[in-house]
């Protein structure tokens, strides 16, 4: 990717981030988004499964419910979506059949992702149109996002597990966790 | 057709008999979506039989020290479903004559005779050891002369080869089967290619008389609101059936083609507001009911496009029922009945919520996120659209973080009589 190119993502990215961070202010898992269309910012998301008791709101649920409100979904074919964990099978699923033209993420989603994490739904056989994916933005920054929230006890789970005798750890090695599996 | 009584709140007194008569498959392994993802079919009986040959001898203390010190990078997971320790009188036939009689290995005492009285004794036990390939015979010999009895003695452990079944049964009858032709087996509710038949088979159980019913129910939800040309002929019924006396939680249809001022959009070549699929609404909905019972504003942010709220008499009648306890967790021990197979957006939003099972009508070749074979029941590595797309999203244990019980519901009337009961295309995602 070229030093323009670069910069031009990593602005994005920045943005999903600050959604992020804002997720986990507000006790939700920290992963953020954006859509941007003719380089502008058309409409942020953050998950809000928690506060929601629905494991369905996800960021992207959550942007294009905001998006679509406003917006025909036909401006989606022109549109690419920034988000700071690589979309779940569901958000991969959906992504494909509005017709996103790009995804670009930070991490990779070793236990539910969509885009390459686990599943390959941007480009399996499908009647939808594939689309591209571009991983590894910031992604140390999501990493620690995660690792922070992480560590905090979840009350919502029914049988809360014991993670106060964790440790928040700050190293992350190239192929460490949040890496493609191939 | 049904003989349990059901609570007037728990069926729609406005539901007619089902058009058709519906029918569980009476074979749920052919039926059941068992074969998840894999390119690999569940290992045949004649793939399992291999030439690996444990030792084996007798006596029964002490072993493991033993064992762990002469072959300390020991693999015992590799061979768990085989039974470690086992009597004379519990071993196959062929193996209490070949060692009755055998004058092989290296002979515990020199006296025949009184050997064979102690075979025969039950406080005589034959023990597992090891893959042949994990030790040399001599080496294992040695490893024993040095410890009790063998180091007081000169006499030698006696040591067989018996061929074993590389792999863990699939069923409680294989495994009886192969305890009886090769070495006693246990078998282990772990079945990484699919749920075992007999959970399957509790399962069905306790689904089939209903399940009809409710698939019914999800026909008629989508109906009322398909004529409204709100939505595509999908609908979706989620059961609370943990209780012991089946509740139905919620009740929501497809309503794509609603417009975000509640006006029916007109159809195009488009999506639809593919959050507004039944199977969102009605998770949703389950989520909703959960923030009222904890005593908070169901309607949490909450918006337009999602489609959440009731949208016909019956979505709304269910909606409104108070019955699900405050401590619960998503949809955890619920069952939800989709008239066609979900899409792989829906059906990871079934298993992100926790369901315990899912029954869905008409399956989906072109869309479908939920079957890993095809019409035929045969796996691909590489599925043809049109043939299932193979990803079987409620059974991958080892990459998804959930997984649950799926089937189709065929009705082989309907099979027989060659009638589709509708006629929503091929290539809708459901």
């Amino acid at each position: 990717m070229n030093p323009d190119k670069k910069a031009y993502h990593e602005r994005f990215m920045r943005e999903a981030i600050a959604m992020a961070e804002l997720a986990l202010r507000s006790d939700e898992t920290p992963v953020g988004c954006v859509f941007v269309k003719d380089d502008e910012i058309i409409g942020r998301g953050m998950n809000e499964t928690n506060r929601t008791l629905n494991g369905t709101r996800h960021a992207e649920f959550v942007a294009l419910a905001g998006i679509l409100s406003k917006l025909p979904i036909s401006i989606l074919k022109e549109t690419d979506l920034y988000v700071t964990v690589e979309p779940c099978v569901m958000c991969a699923s959906m992504l494909r059949q509005y017709g996103i033209r790009a995804v670009y993420f930070g991490c990779w989603n070793e236990r539910f992702g969509g885009t390459g994490g686990v599943l390959n739904i941007h480009s399996d056989i499908s009647v939808d149109k594939p689309y591209p994916v571009h991983g590894g933005i910031f992604r140390e920054e999501a990493i620690m996002l995660l690792r922070k929230f992480y560590v905090q006890e979840n009350e919502k789970a029914p049988e809360p597990k014991q993670k106060r005798t964790r440790e928040l750890k700050t190293e992350i090695s190239p192929m460490d966790i949040h890496a493609p599996k191939k | 057709m049904s003989t349990l009584t059901l609570s007037p709140a728990s069926v729609d007194s406005r539901l007619s008999e089902p058009k058709t008569r519906f029918a569980l498959p009476s074979r749920p392994s052919r039926h059941m979506l068992s074969n998840c993802l894999r390119a690999m079919p569940l290992p045949s009986r004649s793939e399992h039989l291999i030439v690996d040959q444990p030792f084996l001898f007798r006596c029964a203390k002490l072993f493991n020290s033993v064992i762990s010190k002469a072959i300390p990078d020991l693999k015992t997971n590799d061979f768990q479903h085989l039974r470690r320790v086992v009597q004379f009188k519990f071993l196959p036939p062929h193996l209490q004559k070949t060692f009755r009689s055998s004058k092989g290995g290296v002979v515990l005492t020199e006296d025949p005779s009184e050997e064979d009285v102690a075979e025969q004794d039950d406080t005589v036990r034959y023990f597992l050891v090891s893959p042949s390939k994990a030790i040399q015979h001599a080496a294992l010999v040695d490893a024993f002369r040095q410890n009790p009895p063998w180091c007081e003695s000169k006499a030698s452990p006696r040591i067989f080869y018996v061929t074993v079944p590389t792999f863990s049964p699939t069923s409680s009858e294989q495994a009886a089967q192969w305890s009886v032709e090769y070495w006693p087996i246990t078998y282990k509710n772990t079945n990484p290619y699919g749920p075992h038949p007999s959970l399957v088979a509790r399962n069905v159980a306790e689904i089939e008389k209903d399940a009809g019913k409710w698939l019914a129910l999800a026909e008629k939800a989508a109906e009322q609101v398909y004529s409204q040309n709100l939505g595509e002929r999908v609908g979706c019924v989620i059961v609370d059936n943990s209780k012991g006396r089946p509740e139905i939680v919620a009740v929501a249809a497809d309503s794509r083609w609603r417009n975000p001022t509640g006006e029916p959009e007109t159809k195009n070549d488009g999506p639809g507001n593919v959050m507004a699929h039944a199977v969102e609404r009605a998770i949703a909905m389950v989520g909703k009911k959960r923030l009222r019972a904890v005593g908070k504003d169901p309607d949490t942010l909450d918006r337009k496009l999602f489609c959440d709220s009731p949208l016909t008499d019956m979505e709304r009648r269910y909606y409104e029922l108070d019955n699900l306890p405050s401590n619960g967790y998503l949809c955890v021990e619920l069952d939800i009945y989709v008239t066609h197979e979900p899409c792989v957006m829906c059906s990871m939003a079934i298993l992100h919520s926790r369901f315990k099972r899912c029954i869905f009508g008409r399956r989906m070749p072109y869309t479908g996120g939920l079957t890993a074979d095809n019409a035929e029941g045969k796996m691909e590595e590489k599925p043809k659209l049109g043939d299932g797309l193979g990803h079987g999203i409620f059974w991958r244990p080892s990459e998804l973080n959930w997984k649950l019980l799926a089937w189709e519901f065929t009705n082989e009337e309907d099979k027989e009589n060659g009638k589709i009961s509708d006629h929503t295309p091929n290539t809708l995602q459901a």
